[in-house]
């Protein structure tokens, strides 16, 4: 592929997709006997086993054009149920940090999505892998929040880092009961049904645009990456029987 | 909140909180009849007729919308008004895939917001979702009754006479970006209700039956569809039983 620089057969049909490069081989931890099979621009790939799964891990970059890319690619390559794993700014009071958020749909506030169809179609996460994140959620004690979120392209205009004003912009989310806002799901939940594959995205709120609360040390937000994959995996486990 | 609502001429505690919404006065007249124990007449106003019953052993109601958004949008928020949390859509549509053939069940998992109401409401880029919970509920009872259904994205629309086959012009032609896109099928009122759903907390989802083909240009014949719809108002009716049974063990 002329991005990810892999090749059919190198990586499974399960993948976990993380937005940050670093954040695949920590993902890797979790494989039986992970492979580094390529590394090209942000695009790093590992694939490894989970209980006799084929499971890879693709990094996609920052934001809808990088992850587009990636996902076309893994498509190619043979990938069939694929979740995004990433952190998010929460937009309601009741989302704690640390929370774990399984969208059921995106706010297509980005331009990538729009070049394959009109604005007014919805971008959807695939309702079974929502099915088994929750389960495989809810298995580890946790409670997810399931919902809208939001996917945007200008980190600097919609962020606890941005501009003092931001909120103002964000105020019509924050009253449409949307939960948090992040980069890649829109246009990953709009590839993913037009390709017909599963796509779905599982995040755990790092900040919160209401309160400004935001956690930045890596030791205090290692461990919920690590959680997340866990969730992934289990979750992987759940479809595999009955998917294909 | 006590207030005698404008069109469906209800006040609160009126109208049980879990209500089946067709399009047709007809059939709502109808699920009340044939479908509802204890059928109650609440209202008959404009296109808005309104029964309640009970679906076994729960409470039920049934609305009628009329056709397009803007009076589905009317009849949702009026119900939400004096108490109504519980919403599903039961109508005919038109199929975009050459997969789903007449009498063919689709439970929505979201619509392409064709609509001009929905705008109103919210800026385009937000997605119109049926409720996750609901979705899951349909696809239960529909295993439990043993039925085929087809899961996915419907679109919305406002202009019958654009998109359907008895429209001027070249009908395919328009409708074939939706069908590319593995949009299942065509019908008018979902997009809004989804969102005004979303945006007032309450739980909307959608059954549809396909009435024709539009790409093959296949139709039913009268007495199919009437056992798909019969089929799909059972299974939304227990999906009621359900919800309000699922929120009781929460609490």
């Amino acid at each position: 592929m002329h991005h990810l620089q892999i090749k059919p057969g190198e990586i499974g049909e399960f993948v976990i997709m993380p937005g940050d490069p670093n954040l695949c081989h920590l993902i890797a931890e979790h494989f039986e006997n992970p492979q580094l099979v390529a590394q090209n621009r942000e695009y790093v790939t590992y694939t490894g086993k989970y209980k006799g799964l084929t499971v890879s891990a693709t990094s996609t970059g920052m934001g809808c054009p990088s992850a587009a890319i990636a996902l076309e690619e893994l498509i190619m390559s043979g990938a069939k149920y694929l979740i995004r794993l990433g952190t998010t700014g929460a937009l309601q009071k009741n989302i704690s940090l640390g929370d774990i958020i399984i969208p059921s749909s995106a706010v297509r506030l980005e331009g990538t999505s729009v070049e394959y169809i009109p604005i007014e179609f919805p971008a959807i996460a695939d309702i079974d892998i929502i099915d088994d994140l929750v389960k495989a959620t809810q298995e580890k004690n946790l409670k997810p929040h399931i919902g809208i979120i939001m996917s945007h392209d200008a980190f600097y205009k919609g962020s606890v880092f941005a501009e003092p004003d931001f909120l103002k912009k964000e105020q019509v989310w924050i009253d449409s009961n949307v939960l948090s806002v992040e980069n890649e799901s829109s246009a990953l939940f709009i590839i993913g049904y037009l390709r017909k594959v599963k796509v779905g995205s599982i995040l755990t709120a790092v900040a919160n645009h209401l309160t400004r609360e935001v956690i930045i040390d890596e030791e205090k937000i290692n461990p919920l990456f690590h959680q997340m994959t866990d969730i992934c995996l289990e979750a992987f486990t759940k479809k595999a029987t009955t998917l294909f | 909140m006590e207030l005698l609502q404008y069109h469906i001429k209800c006040r609160k505690n009126e109208v049980n909180q879990a209500v089946l919404l067709p399009g047709d006065i007809e059939r709502a007249n109808y699920i009340g009849t044939n479908f509802f124990r204890d059928s109650e007449k609440i209202i008959e106003n404009r296109e808005f007729h309104i029964c309640n019953g009970r679906y076994e052993d729960k409470p039920v109601a049934v609305c009628s919308t009329g056709i397009g958004c803007m009076s589905a949008a009317v009849a949702i928020e009026e119900l939400t008004n004096i108490g109504c949390k519980y919403f599903i859509r039961v109508r005919t549509c038109g199929s975009l895939s050459s997969q789903i053939n007449p009498g063919d069940i689709i439970i929505a998992t979201g619509a392409v917001r064709g609509d001009g109401a929905s705008k109103e409401y919210i800026p385009i880029e937000y997605p119109a979702v049926a409720d996750y919970r609901t979705v899951t509920a349909l696809r239960n009872r529909a295993k439990k009754d043993s039925a085929n259904y087809n899961l996915g994205i419907i679109r919305t629309h406002d202009a019958f006479y654009m998109e359907s086959p008895f429209a001027f012009g070249d009908y395919k032609k328009r409708v074939a970006i939706w069908a590319e896109a593995g949009t299942l099928a065509i019908e008018n009122e979902s997009s809004t209700l989804f969102v005004i759903g979303s945006l007032k907390k309450v739980q909307v989802g959608a059954i549809l039956v396909a009435a024709g083909n539009l790409i093959t240009g296949e139709k039913g014949t009268k007495d199919e569809l009437q056992k798909s719809i019969d089929k799909a108002i059972t299974i939304a009716s227990g999906t009621l039983v359900d919800l309000q049974k699922r929120e009781e063990k929460r609490i």
